[in-house]
């Protein structure tokens, strides 16, 4: 038939084109420079977008550019400085001003749950889910808006859809054929080829541009890798770079086989579900694990869980507890090109995969950091907010004291108290107590 | 808040009564929205939600005033079980700032009904009075979290607050008189003179929507 034939023939050069110009430039780890050039179009095209928006309408932008965008301006004088004000002796009235209106900013507006649900934009980026407010302004600009549409499902889906699979399969089979090899030298060679390869070229099925930043600080072996948390995609764009063992937990399906077959080329470090509630097995084996000290980095995201890539939340003890050097990385990606952060409670892992492969990219950087270890008298939960501290100046990220974990908890009592005991403090401490009462 | 042009209608019915502008009554909205987790209606347990909330003392007192029937001009006293986002709008407009174009008469009557909110919160049993239990109430709430201090400090604050109230609304009491509680009158007299304007609003923020593209 002619249709059929036709139809093999385009798919034969769409594959000559993808092996030629992707698959073996990324197994050697060169670069042929499209995707620079795609990019440019891209931000030209975007920065074109962005500028008929603001001259064909009369309003102007007065929401800066910042990371979350409130309606509120908080109060942020700190509690003493607030309760001062009208303050005469040690206790009146007022102070119920005080705590009312802090009350009422946490209901208007709340700094944990904003981090739970993904970053809005403020300039344009051809994308409806990462902006919500949109007006039709041209036809221009609408054409190009459809335009995007079907070059990002048409064009790009396919391609990204056959490279990761292609991607996929080349790791499985790879590990496994590695993974017959008597543990030596040359193992660990081509189990390392074979790793940094498959994720080249999963990253491209991305369209992902990654930016590594003081690379001389990358992790060496015999120490922890520690990074913030945005989605699953950080596995992959860390590993594009290095070599890392991984924790994590057992799962079934397609990353259970994925699994299983990264074991088979080099140590990973995975748990049982049950396995992950006894703190101290896993503290035991990532301990032994780093005591050789020819293994492979590891690799922990102490957060636990995604955060939406403008804050850091608390960083987990447990990581800190083990001992051994800890390198940080700061990960920040681009919001303009596409929206990273996998919302677990609203999006599955395949719709998920799905959004990130139909926005235009994933661009990143990369921050590696100096290394950091554990000071006299630092206890474990001091030495992780020391990292965090660290990961976030350096990402341009603010900081917050919450638990990642208050995605799905609520939060634990001993925080409930501290600004009752603060305030307390206050009353009792600096005035005298009338005592002479009664 | 819908597609509709009678959605409209009610954001600018919403902004006469309130006072709020159609953007931040749309972005209030999103807020409401999220708390009741997109239902029409708020209840109580849709504030253990929101975790910047739990660190506060007073925060069941707060709850409380949203529900407050006195709060919501339905009633002199008792509890709503749920409320509805033009109720939420009015509760978050205790809190708007005193305008300063506003003229004289205004100010005072928005200062009157900031300080009634406060009343509210104090005068839990809706009698029209703040006696020496319900103040001692708040004091220990307020201090609730501390181990350090005992429940005889927090009465004795209590004590010591309510006697100064005490001098400063009736004057000099007789050794067997009574102070059976503070009513609103006294109330506003204890905070004439003094401007609460710093410590009681919120500021709200003039959203520009952003003309977006698709």
């Amino acid at each position: 038939m002619d249709g059929a034939e036709l139809a093999g023939q385009i798919l034969y050069t769409w594959l000559t084109l993808v092996l030629g110009l992707i698959l073996l430039p990324s197994a050697f780890g060169v670069s042929l420079g499209i995707s620079e050039i795609y990019m440019k179009i891209l931000v030209k095209t975007l920065e074109w977008a962005t500028l008929r928006i603001e001259t064909g309408v009369a309003k102007q932008s007065v929401l800066k550019n910042s990371a979350s965008v409130g309606i509120i301006q908080r109060d942020e004088s700190p509690m003493e400085k607030g309760l001062s004000g009208l303050r005469g002796r040690d206790f009146e009235l007022s102070d119920v001003f005080y705590f009312s209106k802090k009350g009422l900013e946490a209901i208007v507006e709340d700094e944990v749950t904003q981090r739970f649900s993904s970053e809005e934009l403020v300039s344009c980026n051809l994308l409806t889910r990462t902006n919500v407010n949109f007006q039709y302004v041209s036809p221009r600009l609408t054409m190009v808006w459809v335009l995007g549409v079907i070059v990002r499902y048409c064009v790009l889906l396919p391609l990204r859809l056959t490279l990761a699979v292609i991607g996929i399969s080349l790791f499985v089979i790879g590990t496994t054929l590695v993974g017959q090899l008597p543990r030596n030298r040359l193992k660990n060679f081509l189990s390392e080829v074979v790793h940094l390869t498959c994720c080249r070229i999963c990253v491209r099925a991305l369209s992902g541009t990654i930016h590594y930043h003081n690379r001389q600080y990358r992790p060496q072996k015999g120490g922890i890798c520690v990074a913030n948390h945005t989605s699953p995609i950080d596995v992959l764009i860390l590993t594009t770079d290095g070599c890392y063992t991984m924790v994590g937990q057992v799962h079934g399906g397609l990353m259970g086989i994925i699994q299983r077959s990264m074991v088979k080329a080099c140590p990973h470090i995975w748990f049982e579900r049950s396995e992950m509630k006894d703190r101290h097995l896993v503290i035991r084996r990532l301990k032994e694990h780093i005591a050789l000290k020819e293994e492979l980095p590891i690799l922990i995201f102490p957060e636990g869980t995604c955060i939406n890539n403008t804050s850091v939340m608390m960083f987990k003890k447990g990581s800190f507890e083990i001992g051994g050097t800890i390198h940080p990385v700061a990960i920040k990606y681009n919001p303009r090109f596409g929206d990273a952060f996998w919302n677990s409670s609203k999006y599955n892992i395949v719709s998920y995969l799905l959004r990130v492969m139909t926005s235009w990219a994933i661009v990143c950087d990369v921050w590696y950091m100096p290394p950091m270890t554990r000071e006299e008298g630092e206890d474990a939960v001091q030495f992780a907010n020391r990292v965090k501290s660290a990961i976030a100046v350096q990402g341009g990220l603010t900081e917050l004291p919450w638990d990642g974990g208050l995605k799905r908890a609520k939060v634990k009592d001993t925080f409930k108290e501290e600004q009752q005991k603060n305030y307390s403090k206050m009353i009792v401490g600096n005035g005298s107590l009338k005592s002479e009462l009664d | 808040m819908g597609a509709a042009h009678s959605a409209s209608e009610e954001v600018r019915e919403l902004e006469g009564k309130t006072g709020f502008s159609s953007d931040q009554i749309e972005q209030l909205h999103r807020r409401f929205k999220q708390l009741s987790g997109d239902q029409p209606t708020i209840r109580k347990e849709n504030f253990n939600n929101v975790p910047d909330l739990e660190l506060n003392p007073i925060r069941s007192k707060i709850v409380r005033a949203f529900f407050d029937n006195r709060n919501l001009r339905k009633g002199t006293s008792g509890l709503a079980d749920e409320i509805n986002f033009e109720d939420f709008l009015t509760i978050m407009s205790y809190f708007r700032p005193i305008d300063t174009t506003m003229d004289e008469e205004q100010v005072q009557l928005c200062r009157k009904e900031k300080l009634r909110f406060l009343f509210h919160m104090y005068d839990s049993d809706s009698d029209g009075r703040i006696t020496l239990e319900e103040y001692r109430n708040v004091v220990e709430e307020l201090l609730s979290g501390n181990p350090h201090i005992e429940k005889e400090s927090a009465r004795s604050i209590a004590d010591g607050a309510m006697m100064e109230a005490a001098s400063v609304c009736v004057g000099q009491m007789e050794p067997d008189q009574v102070y059976e509680g503070i009513t609103f009158d006294d109330f506003l007299k204890i905070w004439q003179g003094i401007d609460i304007e710093t410590k009681m609003h919120v500021r709200f923020l003039n959203m520009e929507t952003i003309a977006l593209c698709h």
